[in-house]
Formats: C-alpha cells, sequence, structure tokens
C-alpha cells in the first residue's frame, strides 16, 4: 500500500517535473540541497513506518523544517564563504544510509523467515 | 485508515520530491555548458596573472641590470678625462633614443572625442583619429618639442601610430580615449604654434573635438620600453 502510493507519486511527480520551466541557476543549490534533505526524510518516514512509531507532526515538520534549515545554512555558507552545505549533504546521506540499512534488515529477516516456513512446509 | 492516510502522506511528499530532482536535473544539464564556461574563463584569468607576475618579474629584472650597467658605465668612464666626454656623449644619445625619463616644462593637450556630434553627416570627424595624433605631434616637433608622449607611450623615431578599429596603437601598445600628450619643450613656443590660426587644432575644434592644452613648469615624460633592432642595416665602414 505505501510502496504502491509512492510509486504513483513518483512518477506524477517525474512526469510535471519534466513540462515546469527551469529555475534559475542561482537557486539550483538551494534546491539541491532541500532534495537532499526531503529525501533523507521521506527514508527517515519509511523506517519510521517499519517499526510502527509513525507520527505524522514529526514526519511533516521533519520534512519541511528540514528542508528550511539546509537552505538556511547553504544560505549562511555563501555569505560567510564557509561550504556548509557539505556538513548538511554528511550529515543527510548518513542518516539516508542508516534508515536504508533499517528497511534492508527488515526485509531480509522478513523474506528469510517466509522461505524457512515455505521449506519447512515443503518438507512435511 | 491510519495505513491510507500515511500511504497518501508518503506519496504526496514523493511526488513533491520528485518534481524537485527533476527540476534540479534539468537545470543542472541545461547550465552545464555555462559551468565549463566560468571554468574556462577562470584558467584564462589564472594564465593571464601568472603571465603578468611573470612580465612583472622580468620588468624588474631588466630595470636591476640597466642600473648595474649605469653603475659600470659610471665607473669604466669616471677614470679619465676622455672618458668623460664618452659619457655624457653617451647619456645625450640615450636621451636623443628615448631610453631616459626626461623632465622639462612644456604643454599637456588633452584630445576627447566630441560628446555631441556638430557635423551630423560625418561622424567620424567628431572622433579622434591616429592621422589627428600625427598631425598634433608633427605640429609639436615642428615647434621644437624635444619628447613627446602620448598617454605615457614615448614618441621615439621607430614609433609607429597606427589605427586598430576603435583604438589606436602606439608602439604596438593599445590607447584610447581621451588622448594625452605630453610635450617637453619652450611652452610659450608650443602653445604658440599649436593655437596659430588655421592650424590644426582649430580644424579639430571646428570638427567638435574637445581640445584642452595646458603650459605646465615641470613635465616627466617615461622613457621608450622597446629596443631598436638592426638586422639590414650596417655601419658604412
Amino acid at each position: 500500500m505505501i510502496y504502491i502510493s509512492i510509486i504513483i507519486g513518483c512518477i506524477l511527480g517525474a512526469i510535471i517535473g519534466m513540462n515546469t520551466p527551469v529555475i534559475s541557476y542561482t537557486y539550483s543549490s538551494y534546491l539541491a540541497i532541500a532534495i537532499i534533505a526531503a529525501l533523507d526524510t521521506v527514508f527517515g518516514g519509511i523506517t519510521s513506518v517499519i517499526k510502527k512509531n509513525f507520527d505524522l507532526k514529526i514526519f511533516l515538520s521533519g520534512f519541511f523544517g528540514n528542508a528550511i534549515l539546509s537552505i538556511a545554512l547553504t544560505y549562511l555558507g555563501e555569505r560567510l564563504n564557509v561550504d556548509i552545505y557539505l556538513a548538511a549533504v554528511v550529515v543527510f546521506v548518513g542518516r539516508m544510509f542508516t534508515n536504508l540499512a533499517i528497511i534492508r534488515r527488515y526485509y531480509v529477516d522478513k523474506w528469510t523467515n517466509k522461505f524457512a516456513e515455505l521449506s519447512s512446509k515443503n518438507k512435511k | 485508515m491510519q495505513e491510507k492516510k500515511i500511504a497518501a502522506l508518503l506519496g504526496i511528499m514523493c511526488f513533491m520530491l520528485t518534481v524537485g530532482i527533476c527540476v534540479q536535473m534539468r537545470t543542472v544539464t541545461s547550465t552545464a555548458s555555462r559551468m565549463g564556461r566560468t571554468y574556462a574563463e577562470n584558467e584564462l584569468r589564472d594564465s593571464v596573472l601568472k603571465w603578468k607576475e611573470k612580465y612583472d618579474l622580468a620588468y624588474d629584472n631588466l630595470e636591476t641590470k640597466e642600473a648595474k650597467l649605469d653603475k659600470l658605465r659610471e665607473t669604466a668612464s669616471t677614470s679619465s678625462e676622455a672618458s668623460e666626454n664618452v659619457k655624457a656623449g653617451l647619456e645625450q644619445n640615450n636621451m636623443a633614443l628615448g631610453f631616459t625619463e626626461v623632465i622639462g616644462s612644456g604643454i599637456t593637450i588633452t584630445l576627447k572625442d566630441a560628446e555631441v556630434a556638430t557635423n551630423k553627416l560625418d561622424l567620424s570627424s567628431s572622433l579622434v583619429h591616429y592621422s589627428d595624433l600625427i598631425e598634433v605631434i608633427n605640429a609639436l616637433k615642428n615647434a621644437g618639442a624635444e619628447a613627446v608622449s602620448v598617454n605615457g607611450e614615448r614618441i621615439v623615431n621607430v614609433t609607429a601610430i597606427t589605427c586598430a578599429g576603435n583604438i589606436i596603437k602606439i608602439n604596438n601598445e593599445k590607447v584610447g580615449v581621451p588622448f594625452v600628450i605630453n610635450a617637453i619643450g619652450s611652452s610659450e613656443k608650443l602653445y604658440g604654434a599649436l593655437t596659430m590660426h588655421g592650424g590644426y587644432i582649430d580644424k579639430l575644434k571646428e570638427d567638435g573635438v574637445t581640445v584642452e592644452i595646458e603650459k605646465k613648469d615641470t613635465i616627466t615624460i617615461p622613457k621608450y620600453n622597446g629596443v631598436y633592432k638592426f638586422e639590414y642595416a650596417k655601419v658604412v665602414e
């Protein structure tokens, strides 16, 4: 159910995204960091669904809060001539890997159990 | 119900995310060439700076060598009365060739393109051309100018003044408006010769060119930076 809606969302997004106007190059670095932040939140959301502790408020605030904070940090970094966005990228991508690992473990366990059940049934 | 809500929310999030990713990807692909250009530009700027540094270094080197040479000449020529004359002659020759900075009284002429073209039929006449510079310099030399420079370029006997589109080349260096012509000589004579009725300056003023002439007590004229080459000319034995 969740994955179907994710796939539908992705396909629709790709179709719409291909037809929207291009933004100016100056702002593309901000959009890029916002994308990374949002991607991190989506993986976090999937993980929390798996862990069954999904909270709508936390998810929504994380989605927008992270994106806005990372954009603000990128802007500040540009003013100060420090590549702060690199720190944001490191944190977000690191979290993404952690979340992906949790999701992977969950499904690997699930499938192993299923196969074990199937093979025990066949033996009987 | 809860499951459905979560699914819908995640779907919307993914929708927004993919829209963002697609826009970003298209932005980056459409501006990739521009990024390349700025990179190339930076490289070029870098190499320009490096060459300039090298040039400055070489110029410094030249100056120290010249100072050394002068010192050597001095020590060589102080030894005797005869060599004293040689030294004086050498100085004289160097001045004539434009190899020394010179100072003295003279006049400064500033030529600028007309702000409003007086002759609408021939707009070109309201601009300062290389031929105008040549005429003015010729008039100055005729009036006894001993050293002349245009925008810091010393006019020597091998100087060529040529037209190069919207700028003028003197000694192969680009010079542009406004043209500041410095001349050392009797300021009265030079001034009189230039402002003579029916003279070339009169003609320039009629065409609308802005001309400013100023008498000065001290004018410094830089030395000629080039070299004299004699490949074909030989001294007759």
